[in-house]
């Protein structure tokens, strides 16, 4: 997850313990599942199929299937397939912006619609992979703090870097308190904060990865209809919803709207924080 | 850098494509997790401003004191639980106060204490003083934080001022968490200066009531210190159970007098007043009076415990206070409110207060013609012996844009009696005593942004 991870609870010490062992052994299920690092998992089988197609397994199969809803839903926005940009494009907060051509030349080997999917049945054009990283740590903040919520009807707050549950039997119980980062004031510091007692909640943010050039700020969201970073997105969209995935998917396609952002989420009636 | 807080009750056109996103998105992510949808998410940002406003009237019966006050307190939350708050009050007075003098068969006449004019009272009733149209007004501000993990810290000052008396004071208080917050230990500090401009002058303690235009009894302006030192523990015993002890230490010093009280002198077999020798033309006391004298020092020590209770929804206060001080007065008070919720968003909260106190080694109903004059003496019926009884019902509410409103009303009254040894003939203990009959009303309304 490259993320500090953390499981809050109000039960009782052992089960607390329990909890934690359960959700820190999903969070690297996952990990291990869907990391594109690691040789021999079905991403991996997935990226180099060379064209052939590739059984998934059940979870896989919903995750894909989950992903194609979202490029529907997006138009084309939210895009698995949209990871190769990755090299031409490295946000290290330098100026080097690449070349017209090289972005070009890469954006043909992006797109969903270029992919087969017939569940289970999944495959690649030549040179295009696949990346969850996208959806993962909602996904995985979720499965995890269902399975912390199972050992307890005491309220419980699954954190993965920011993207958050909490988990709450009855509507009487305390919140907990969350810090939605300051962009100004440095890492650590609230610059808002908000009352969770049921929910989640995610961020998507463009604070430590970003290029700049000529004053003009490039954030790390590519947008995969043209291989370039959104415009005028917000630095910070913060969302909170029923679900870790669902406040992901929206602060994600809030920041894709690029000036947007604000407009969107105000008709999805969410509740959200956008810092610009 | 802005910061735009979308929330659902302000929501643009929607694009009739868009609008369907999220609730697409919903039944999508239902299918992934394998759950069912709920739409219940609880996120609220935390409010920047807190206000409480509160309007109180405070009505004795008969021509007595009536209060009008009206109550600010702002508080600005910041970051990592710093807090600054701001008070402001305004307090109207009028009505007429006991001023010390004993009722009489015939009538009495008084000295304003501005020394201009004389005011009389009719023969059988309590003499009242009328003098007291004053408005005070106040500002409170404070500063709290915590220090470190476990420590936690408020540093304040006060001030008030109405024409004869301004008040200026600082405070600080220093809190400690142990046993995973289950118990907190606090010990507290206060300063104060207060200065008294009397009208006239402050009277010389003890000496005689002057006609109208005589000032020769009458000094300057005078001041006293306080301090106040407060020793506190919180214990949560359970779930449902939390239990508070305080000790507490005032000590006052400087001019403890109240300028404006005066002691009848009275004949020591008949308990009738005593003549005072007034020249034609002059105005002023038909008879004979002596200004109050108290010690220049006082010094309380009170002892607070306090259980609340939290049982099917609703909240037992019970709280009892004792306090005994070197003047040689002692009193209890006994104290309880239940707060019981109607609703999700109304309450009652029935209130009950006993106070009984024992009078003061210097409390005098009169001051004897003939006999030496004391060293210190006052009939301010407030430093006698008497019981009180507060019953009262409040009623809250909270309106769906999440302001707190409440009504309260309270009848408040007060008897007491003087001390057996200190009648004269066949006076009657309870008779010299100036009972009180006070109803009070607030009404307050809070809210947040």
């Amino acid at each position: 997850m490259a993320s500090p991870c953390q499981v809050l609870s109000r039960a009782d010490r052992s089960i607390a313990q329990k909890q934690l062992e359960l959700a820190a052994a999903e969070a690297w299920r996952i990990e291990a599942k869907y990391s594109r690092y690691l040789r021999g998992n079905i991403v991996d089988r997935i990226n180099s199929a060379l064209g052939n197609a590739v059984s998934l397994d059940e979870e896989t199969a919903n995750l894909v299937d989950f992903t194609a809803t979202l490029y529907e839903l997006s138009a084309g926005r939210f895009d698995i397939t949209s990871g190769v940009l990755r090299e031409v494009w490295t946000f290290d907060g330098s100026d080097r912006i690449p070349a017209e051509k090289r972005v070009a030349a890469v954006l043909d080997r992006v797109g969903w619609h270029k992919a087969l999917w017939q569940r289970p049945l999944l495959s690649l054009a030549p040179g295009m992979q696949v990346d969850f990283g996208g959806v993962g740590k909602e996904y995985a903040a979720d499965r995890a703090a269902a399975l912390a919520a199972s050992q307890s009807d005491a309220p419980c707050l699954v954190n993965f870097g920011g993207d958050i549950v909490a988990a709450a039997a009855t509507v009487d119980e305390a919140s907990w308190r969350v810090g939605i980062e300051s962009l100004s004031a440095g890492a650590g510091e609230a610059c808002k904060r908000i009352d969770l007692q049921r929910g989640g909640l995610a961020t998507s943010g463009d604070a430590r990865r970003f290029l700049l050039r000529n004053g003009v700020r490039y954030g790390h969201l590519l947008n995969p209809l043209t291989g370039w970073p959104v415009v005028n997105a917000p630095r910070s969209v913060t969302v909170a919803a029923d679900t870790c995935t669902q406040a992901g998917m929206l602060s994600t396609l809030a920041m894709l709207m690029g000036a947007d952002a604000e407009k969107f989420l105000e008709s999805q009636s969410v509740r959200n924080w956008c810092i610009r | 850098m802005a910061v735009t807080d979308g929330s659902p009750g302000r929501r643009a056109p929607a694009n009739g494509a868009s609008a369907q996103i999220a609730s697409q998105l919903a039944v999508a992510t239902c299918s992934l997790l394998g759950i069912a949808a709920s739409s219940l998410v609880l996120a609220e940002e935390q409010p920047e401003w807190e206000f409480d406003t509160a309007l109180l009237y405070y009505g004795e019966d008969g021509e007595r004191v009536q209060d009008l006050s009206l109550n600010i307190l702002a508080r600005r939350l910041f970051a990592d639980d710093r807090i600054l708050s701001i008070g402001l009050a305004v307090d109207s007075l009028t009505g007429a106060s006991p001023n010390g003098a004993v009722p009489q068969d015939e009538p009495q006449t008084f000295t304003r204490p501005s020394g201009d004019s004389v005011y009389a009272v009719a023969a059988g009733e309590f003499p009242l003083d009328d003098t007291f149209l004053d408005t005070r007004y106040a500002l409170t501000a404070s500063w709290q934080q915590p220090l470190g993990r476990d420590f936690a810290g408020t540093a304040g000052v006060s001030f008030s001022t109405e024409y004869d008396y301004t008040h200026a004071g600082a405070n600080f208080a220093l809190s400690r968490d142990f046993n995973k917050r289950n118990t907190t230990v606090s010990l507290g500090l206060a300063i104060a200066r207060d200065e008294l401009d009397t009208v006239g002058g402050a009277p010389v303690p003890l000496s005689p009531m002057a006609g109208v235009g005589d000032l020769s009894g009458r000094a300057g302006s005078e001041s006293k210190d306080v301090l106040d030192v407060l020793l506190g523990v919180t214990q949560v015993i359970s779930e449902k159970f939390v239990v508070q002890l305080n000790y507490s230490l005032s000590d006052s010093s400087g001019y403890l007098n109240d300028p404006y009280k005066i002691l009848s002198v009275v004949d020591p077999l008949s308990g009738g007043p005593v003549d005072r020798l007034l020249l034609p033309g002059a105005e002023g006391p038909l008879h004979e009076y002596r200004f109050e004298s108290r010690p220049d020092k006082r010094t309380k020590h009170s002892l607070f415990g306090q259980g609340k209770y939290f049982v099917e929804g609703k909240v037992l206060d019970v709280s009892y206070r004792y306090m005994t001080d070197d003047w040689g007065i002692d009193s209890h008070t006994l104290e309880s409110k239940l707060n019981w919720p109607l609703s999700d968003s109304t309450f009652i909260e029935p209130h009950i207060r006993f106070y009984t106190q024992s009078e003061a080694d210097f409390y005098r109903v009169s001051l004897l013609d003939g006999e030496p004059v004391p060293q210190f003496a006052s009939a301010d019926y407030r430093l006698g012996n008497f019981d009180s009884l507060t019953a009262g019902l409040k009623y809250g509410w909270r309106t769906g844009g999440g302001n707190d409103f409440a009504m309260r009303l309270e009848y408040y009254r007060q008897d007491g009696e003087v001390p057996e040894d200190q009648l004269i003939g066949n006076q009657d203990q309870s008779s010299l005593y100036p009972d009180l009959d006070a109803i009070i009303f607030n009404f307050s309304f809070g809210f947040d942004f």
